[in-house]
């Protein structure tokens, strides 16, 4: 077997193997990104620094292509079409703009959904994807229920929770219906304030204000994450109680949080975005779910609304506390 | 002459040759050898230490949680605790990250706790879990390690349940997110490119560096069993097999005891042996090296052993055919330039006794044997062309021509020899020259090319004894019937003598009067008489008996000459006047080549 294995390896020796060196530095990869929002745009800062730590210089041998269609279904219809014909190695989607991406087949597409990729279509499993879509799911439909219950765990006396959503937002049904079935077994009475797109923002908003809830609970989503200040700043206005689905929220004055990291998320699929260059195929790249889920409190917040939270269970459970 | 079927220089090339390269080659084999024996040793070493050491930190996690999971089970339950228990579930949710969620169950079966990081917890009266895998497994064994399996296809799980020390302090189930193994796997780097990875009894992929191939879940199931069932085969020592992406490794499996899983160590075998590999090639340069140079030197030593070697071949050809002015050079300093010159020293020796020879056959020609070998021993000179006092004597014999055609060519023939014999023993005997004969005519000189002392007596002796050997021949010729006489002239005086003649024919002569004189002398010889100028007579002095003939006219000459016969000792009983016997033909031209007119 040694020797075997000696004669094996001069052989192999002499055989001179070529080093696997074929990566063309020279070329420029050229990334599609598409959004139905508007720049400032947090994900992408989160997918830049990936790129980057993994050694991709934008304008070197990376350059992106910004595409923000915001709220117009027709006009990313246009994108993905002009998308099938254009030189483009890599396309990444967020939120609603990854059901316009459906049809595209022709180049590989990375995803950050909160919903479910399987029944949305774009995948055949989460461990095979099996066609040019793949990306991260962030579990929101379980999550849903576990925002209202640790919303009440808080606010013990919740009894009316309004829950403002963007509906354009895949999966949002499915979301809303988890949340209120969540919400049914802790005895709370969801209302639900929808909005669609950026220009039919503020009105639901104020609509909000006016159901008189106890609470307010804000899906994850870019848009309202991109107007995380202006609504955390409604809800202290209106001295309701916000739970939100990631930690930025938080930071922006919301009181709780309970999510995935988005940042980490976006720094991850740029590793999904480096082996897809390398000539990986996405149907071999399995849909990545986050593992750790962070809670996040803003005891500032809570102070100013006048919530004691010191004998919740919630402070010892939290990730982070921002004071 | 055939050329030899295996020629000196490639005997010389391939000798050189191989031994250069048989030991080079030879050696760096051997090298080579050892060198893997120790990198196999030294890669089963690290291999082992690194697949034990990712099973001990496997094992360090779940017995972690199993502690972790024991100290909820600690005390008993009581009734109205489920939110404090709640409590204790959600702070070990905090501590310990890879649990998803967690089951408590009272001593009855009854799920009384369930808290989650993800699913909405539940406290107080659940479902009787009594009768489940984990529970029952808990009760009888205190902990319950479940089998992995993947949720939704993709998150490789586990369950762990772990009961308490008193069936009163109830089961504690825990989901268990494999996934955080990754962190214990990936921090595993043997060499660049090696690495560890965990598979289950079913061979699935539990953890792997690259943690997308956990998430495909059963994808590649059959080439991790072929990979796990070759690995575990050699039984904790490192295999050469093929890797889970295909390639070629050296791997190494170790049994996590607790859970069951193999981990397996492996390592691309280009990198693992890539210091060995290294090794090679620098001997594979340094046996071409070493072709190379042995190539060029076999050829520059051969070269210098065969080119001389040819050169003294065809040298000694050239000699043995005879051009022994050739020479062979050969510069090599060595034994080969020695026997060249040696060689060319034979050949300047065999040329040497050549030409000695070939004198020697020459001038045996017209002299005698020992005149030959004197001359041939003394001055080489001797036969150049000079002045100088000779005596020559001519003879021919009487009534020869008659004779010649009268007589049958045999008896002519024997005739001549006799005659030739005689004559011949008579020069050799006197150490004269015989210059020439032709047809009955013989010419002879005295003190010529070899000098001698008194000529002149020489001469006239030699005269009387060649007279006296013909003469006793002739009678036996004149016993046949026929009357065949001789006569001799003798002259001295200054002549010419010296070789002449063309390449291949040369000959000694004389030329001057003197010649001319003797042949008159001889002409006018009657048989049995012997005729000598006043010159030689005088130089013999009163040696001889001789008679004065009386003046007679010479052709050449403006006045008569007188001239003497010899009638010492039995000269005189011939009796035969110089004028008389008209009965013999008269003296021919015999041998009036050699006149000078």
């Amino acid at each position: 077997m040694k020797r075997r294995d000696f004669i094996a390896l001069m052989g192999a020796a002499l055989a001179c193997p070529a080093a696997a060196l074929a990566q063309n530095q020279a070329r420029v990869y050229r990334i599609y990104w598409l959004s139905t929002q508007a720049q400032p745009d947090p994900f992408l800062d989160g997918f830049r620094e990936g790129l980057r730590a993994k050694g991709y210089v934008e304008g070197r041998n990376v350059v992106l292509e910004l595409h923000y269609a915001i709220g117009n279904p027709q006009a990313l219809r246009e994108v993905a079409s002009e998308l099938r014909r254009g030189k483009v190695d890599l396309a990444v989607s967020s939120g609603p703009a990854t059901r316009a991406m459906t049809a595209v087949a022709e180049v590989p597409v990375l995803f950050a959904l909160s919903g479910d990729p399987v029944e949305l279509g774009l995948v055949k499993s989460l461990g095979e994807p099996g066609g040019n879509f793949t990306g991260s799911t962030f579990l929101s439909l379980d999550l849903a229920g576990k925002r209202v219950e640790l919303l009440k765990e808080v606010l013990p006396n919740l009894r009316k929770l309004a829950v403002f959503s963007n509906a354009n937002h895949p999966g949002e049904q499915s979301e809303w219906r988890a949340t209120r079935e969540a919400a049914q077994k802790l005895g709370v009475e969801p209302i639900y304030v929808p909005f669609s797109g950026a220009s039919e923002f503020d009105s639901p908003l104020e609509k909000v204000g006016q159901v008189h809830a106890d609470a307010l609970l804000v899906f994850p989503d870019v848009l309202t994450m991109v107007h995380r200040a202006k609504i955390a700043d409604f809800a202290m206005a209106h001295r309701l109680p916000s739970m939100f689905g990631w930690s930025e929220y938080c930071d922006a004055g919301g009181l709780l949080s309970y999510g995935a990291n988005q940042r980490a998320t976006y720094f991850w699929l740029a590793t999904y975005a480096d082996r897809i260059l390398r000539g990986e195929k996405p149907a071999d790249l399995p849909v990545f779910q986050p593992t750790r889920f962070e809670l996040v409190v803003n005891l500032r917040t809570a102070q100013r609304l006048g919530i004691d939270l010191d004998k919740s269970s919630i402070l010892f459970r939290a990730n982070r506390v921002i004071e | 002459m055939t050329r030899p079927r295996r020629s000196l220089f490639f005997k010389y090339f391939i000798t050189l040759f191989v031994a250069v390269v048989v030991p080079l080659v030879l050696g760096a084999i051997t090298e080579a050898w050892f060198a893997f024996r120790d990198n196999r040793l030294y890669l089963n070493e690290i291999l082992q230490v690194e697949a034990r050491s990712a099973a001990d930190r496997i094992q360090a996690f779940t017995d972690g949680i199993r502690d972790q999971l024991g100290w909820v089970v600690q005390f008993p339950w009581t009734e109205g605790e489920d939110d404090r228990r709640r409590i204790d579930g959600l702070r070990l949710l905090q501590q310990v990250p890879a649990v998803v969620s967690l089951s408590m169950i009272d001593p009855s079966g009854i799920e009384r706790v369930f808290v989650s990081r993800v699913s909405m917890n539940r406290a107080g009266r659940g479902s009787d879990m009594s009768a489940d895998p984990p529970v029952a497994g808990a009760r009888a064994n205190r902990v319950w390690y479940g089998p992995v399996h993947y949720r939704r296809d993709s998150e490789p799980y586990m369950q762990i349940a772990v009961a308490g020390n008193r069936a009163a302090a109830g089961v504690v189930v825990a989901d268990i997110n494999l996934k955080l193994i990754w962190d214990i796997i990936a921090a595993i780097k043997i060499g660049d490119t090696g690495h560890a990875l965990v598979l289950d009894d079913a061979g699935r992929l539990i953890a792997h560096p690259d943690i997308s191939l956990v998430l495909r879940s059963g994808a590649g199931a059959g080439d991790l069993s072929r990979l796990k069932s070759s690995v575990s085969e050699a039984n904790g020592s490192a295999v050469s097999t093929t890797g889970e992406d295909g390639k070629s490794v050296v791997a190494l499996a170790v049994r996590a005891p607790n859970v069951g899983w193999t981990v397996i160590a492996e390592q691309p075998v280009l990198e693992a042996y890539e210091s060995i590999r290294a090794a090679l090639w620098r001997s594979v340069i340094l046996i071409f090296i070493g072709i190379v140079f042995s190539l060029v030197l076999a050829y520059w030593r051969a070269c210098r052993m065969w080119g001389p070697i040819r050169q003294l071949e065809k040298g000694v050809e050239r000699i043995g055919m005879g051009q022994f002015d050739h020479r062979i050079t050969i510069q090599s300093r060595d034994e080969l330039e020695q026997l060249a010159a040696r060689f060319n020293q034979m050949a300047e020796e065999l040329g040497t006794s050549q030409q000695k020879s070939e004198r020697i056959n020459r001038l045996k020609q017209f002299l005698a044997p020992q005149v030959a070998e004197l001359v041939e021993h003394s001055d080489p000179r001797l036969l150049d062309g000079q002045r100088r006092e000779v005596v020559a004597i001519f003879g021919d014999l009487r009534g020869f021509t008659a004779f010649s055609a009268r007589a049958e060519p045999d008896a002519v023939m024997a005739v001549l020899r006799q005659y030739y014999e005689a004559i011949g023993a008579v020069t050799a005997r006197h150490e004269a020259t015989l210059i020439r004969f032709a047809g009955d005519g013989v010419m002879v000189l005295v003190n010529a090319p070899v000098t001698c002392e008194s000529p002149a007596d020489r001469g006239v002796r030699l005269a009387i004894d060649m007279q006296a050997a013909v003469q006793s021949l002739a009678g036996t010729w004149s016993a046949g019937g026929s009357a065949i006489g001789f006569g001799v002239g003798v002259a001295t005086g200054a002549a010419t003598v010296g070789t002449l003649g063309y390449q291949g024919r040369l000959d000694y002569t004389a030329i001057g009067s003197v010649v001319n004189l003797a042949s008159r002398l001889c002409s006018l010889a009657g048989d049995g008489q012997v005729l000598l100028d006043s010159a030689v007579r005088e130089r013999v002095g009163n040696g001889f008996a001789l008679s004065s003939i009386g003046e007679r006219p010479i052709k050449g000459y403006d006045r008569a000459l007188e001239i003497f016969a010899v009638n010492g000792r039995n000269m005189s009983a011939s009796g035969l006047g110089p004028a008389g016997d008209s009965s013999l033909e008269r003296p021919r031209q015999g041998l009036a080549l050699a006149e000078t007119t």
